[in-house]
């Protein structure tokens, strides 16, 4: 591999994957002290997750408090062959800052530019925020995508909005956009795919 | 690039559904909807895994930020007692919140499968009253017994029920004891097909009762049907479909 993997936060198949999945099998097994650990390693990363998702600061230490208690519930459940350690626990994050949003009634609304913006102060390759080849290697088929379709597609990911929602901003059909976000998943599976092969 | 074949057909409704979901993208009831297909259709839930995974390095672009120090130790409080004195003790947030519990019901999946066998091997046993014989809606067919066991959404068994079609009843192996001290209630539904989960009532599982549907609602009653539980706010959903999480699936199946 020409590129070696920058040694970031959560570099995907590394050492620090290695660790985090060796402390969830500790903490599969009871032990405070690795799970303890884990919240220190990973504590931050998730709280990030969430504040994009819910925004606001005490709804979002609310959440976390119940990521982490899942994560003690469920730690036997996860399967290194399956996910990433990070990506398996950021999942259980998302879904739960997810369920919260869509608790509540709907957020002020945010034009999708800004969301598209995000990627233009997001991660470059040599940011070093984005430490892993698979990280690269899923911005790179992002940006082949439509500007706004790829903006779509993070707006969803990061800020948790509906397709309804995001419809609204855009002003379009909401089949319209459910197509730009389908057809651009689509195309990146079959770019990362085609790469992997 | 390998030519992606246009999307039509079951296999793309599945995949559309497994990318929307993991994507994050679906308002509450088709979210909801999706979160029971997740429990209940391995296929879907390997899709929603592989999208799931394909879009997590995303997340490394997130800058991380500090959650305040007194975050863990509320989180270090909500996960101790120790696991046995946890399962006996009632739980400031209620009993499915209590961590030893999910965790000893997983350990105790064989003897919930036990328990269903217990179920059909003793027809009428512990019966509770049948209701009163209203005009039904709806026949009482004198077809076979049902079961499920119900699961959590990682597949570890929490529930046992049996559904006796001769009068109605639907009783649950009991699994947990203590108050639901902030004002939630379990909810019963039953999900044909693709179809919206319609509520079998407010069930009290925690004292291990058995619980009569209202003949009215029995339709739904059928093998492959899934049963789930959600929980809600006292009184049930106010909107008539699963508002609060999904605790446990399951798919009915003959005795």
């Amino acid at each position: 591999m020409p590129m070696s993997d920058r040694p970031g936060p959560f570099p995907a198949r590394s050492s620090g994957a290695d660790a985090l999945a060796l402390l969830l099998a500790q903490v599969a097994a009871g032990d405070a002290n690795a799970f303890q650990q884990f919240y220190d390693k990973t504590s931050a990363k998730l709280f990030g997750v969430v504040l994009r998702i819910v925004t606001e600061r005490q709804e979002a230490e609310d959440v976390l408090q119940e990521v982490y208690v899942s994560v003690w519930r469920k730690a036997a459940t996860f399967d290194p062959a399956r996910a990433s350690p990070i990506t398996w626990v950021a999942t259980i994050a998302r879904n739960r800052a997810i369920d919260r949003l869509r608790a509540r009634p709907p957020r002020a609304h945010v034009p999708v530019e800004a969301a598209y913006d995000l990627a233009d102060d997001g991660p470059l390759p040599d940011s070093g925020l984005v430490a892993s080849q698979n990280a690269r290697r899923l911005e790179t088929s992002l940006a082949t995508l439509e500007p706004r379709h790829a903006a779509a597609i993070r707006a969803c990911y990061f800020e948790g909005v509906t397709y309804e929602e995001l419809a609204a901003r855009e002003a379009v059909p909401v089949g319209t956009l459910k197509s730009w976000v389908r057809r651009g998943l689509l195309r990146m599976r079959g770019q990362l795919e085609s790469s992997e092969a | 690039m390998s030519t992606t074949p246009p999307p039509s057909g079951p296999d793309a409704d599945l995949d559309a559904q497994a990318m929307d979901y993991a994507l994050g993208a679906l308002a509450r009831g088709e979210r909801k909807a999706a979160e029971v297909r997740l429990a209940s259709d391995p296929a879907f839930r390997s899709a929603v895994a592989d999208w799931q995974q394909l879009l997590g390095p995303l997340n490394e672009s997130i800058a991380p930020v500090a959650p305040p120090p007194s975050l863990w130790a509320a989180i270090a409080a909500d996960v101790q007692p120790a696991p046995r004195t946890a399962a006996l003790a009632p739980v400031q947030r209620g009993w499915w919140h209590n961590l030893a519990l999910w965790r000893a019901v997983g350990i105790g999946g064989p003897i919930l499968a036990a328990l269903v066998v217990a179920f059909v091997a003793l027809p009428g046993g512990v019966q509770v009253a049948v209701p009163p014989a209203a005009a039904p809606a709806v026949p009482v067919s004198a077809g076979p017994a049902l079961v499920a066991t119900l699961a959590d959404a990682d597949g570890k068994p929490l529930l046992a029920a049996s559904y006796d079609p001769a009068n109605g009843a639907v009783r649950f192996a009991p699994v947990a004891q203590g108050p639901n001290q902030d004002g939630k209630v379990p909810q019963l539904w039953v999900i044909e097909g693709n179809a919206a989960p319609k509520s079998l009532g407010v069930i009290d599982i925690s004292t291990g009762s058995s619980h009569v549907i209202p003949r009215e609602r029995l339709a739904g009653l059928k093998p492959g049907a899934i049963l789930a539980i959600s929980i809600e706010p006292r009184g049930g959903s106010p909107t008539g479909a699963p508002t609060g999480p999904i605790i446990a699936t399951g798919a009915l199946s003959t005795a």
